[in-house]
């Protein structure tokens, strides 16, 4: 397949202590997106991770930023999106480290962005929930709806690590939070900026190394609270 | 002079140098304007309830709301010191808010630049 030599996507990699799973991502990746139409670069933050992630994402023709401190999710993405802004990519995509998110749905990705006039997609696990368990579906379903309380955005799967975002998005999309909750406020503040949210189904991919390393379901709770902060400290200073 | 108007007179110029901040940072851009009005209709509120304390507490007394002695000069000193805490609060918050993004900010910088060193 013949490259599309304008358009270059970048893929971000949020990872701590992702070393067991890390290489295999990155390999599957780099697999897939030579296949693609687009030159791609895959960019692997990890944050400040005790184990190999970095090595082991680097060995395998990643690009990789390690942070310094330990910053969370949301901060590590926000450095990788901030690192694709950079280096003037046309589209970025970000996804999970532990395999959860297949590299066809990432490239399914950046061609409904290219297709459509969306500046933030959001790929979506609950579209069809397949394969996902009932605690995890109804945690997810929750932590939307409180998104869609708090925010009024209503998105299908708020906490999906699957999102593409367009060259507008990249280089006007900022938010404060660094844990979990950076989904729903990520979204919060597109909306603000009047950017076209849209999503399109994934497929969740859901191996035991993958469910060890998932959220805990309790951690809904932290998320919900540090979300309701936000939204009272926002009316207080800025 | 009444302790009202000492109580309303010693208040006074923090919650002014409240509302000035407020729309000072309104105007350069760094507050929504949801934000601006939430923070001048906060400070307004206090800054109202001040001025009417005597009418306020005479109405409560009036029907039987208040049992509590009129205001004395300690209740003035207590207030004052609230509104000063409530005023140091806020610019306080607001200043660490401002360091925690620009230390955030600092660190993105920083891995990025490194990373491009290796």
């Amino acid at each position: 397949m013949s490259k599309k030599a304008n358009l270059r996507a970048c893929v971000v990699i949020p990872a701590y202590n992702e070393a067991e799973a890390i290489g295999e991502v990155v390999n599957n990746l780099k697999e897939k997106m030579q296949k693609s139409p687009y030159n791609f670069e895959i960019v692997v933050v990890n944050d400040g991770s005790r184990d190999r992630t970095s090595d082991n994402a680097r060995k395998n023709g990643a690009t990789v930023i390690d942070h310094i401190l330990n910053s969370g999710a949301g901060g590590a993405t926000s450095t990788g999106l901030s690192y694709a802004n950079q280096h003037d990519f046309d589209m970025a995509a970000t996804m999970d480290a532990d395999g959860q998110h297949a590299a066809t749905d990432v490239i399914k990705g950046f061609l409904k962005m290219e297709k459509s006039n969306s500046d933030l997609l959001i790929g979506s696990r609950l579209i069809d929930s397949k394969g996902m368990s009932k605690v995890k579906v109804i945690g997810n379903k929750g932590l939307s709806f409180i998104t869609y309380v708090l925010f009024g955005i209503n998105s299908t799967d708020s906490q999906s690590g699957l999102r593409i975002f367009s060259k507008r998005a990249l280089r006007s999309l900022r938010w404060r939070t660094s844990g979990y909750e950076f989904c729903s406020e990520m979204l919060w503040r597109a909306k603000q900026l009047k950017l076209n949210i849209g999503e399109y189904p994934i497929q969740a991919i859901y191996t035991e190394y993958s469910k060890a390393k998932g959220q805990n379901n309790w951690n809904a709770f932290n998320i919900i609270k540090s979300l309701l902060k936000r939204r009272v400290m926002e009316l207080l200073h800025e | 002079m009444s302790r009202y108007l000492l109580l309303f007179l010693l208040n006074l110029p923090f919650i002014a140098a409240a509302i000035l901040n407020t729309t000072v940072n309104y105007k350069l851009g760094r507050s929504s304007k949801r934000s601006f009005v939430f923070r001048i209709l906060f400070w307004v509120l206090i800054l109202a309830g001040l001025a009417l304390a005597q009418p306020i507490y005479d109405f409560l007394f009036s029907h039987k709301l208040t049992e509590s002695e009129p205001l004395s000069l300690f209740d003035v000193a207590q207030i004052t010191g609230i509104v000063i805490v409530f005023y140091i609060a806020n610019r306080t918050r607001a200043k660490l808010d401002h360091l925690e993004r620009r230390v955030q900010d600092l660190h993105q910088e920083l891995s990025i630049k490194l990373s491009q060193k290796d």
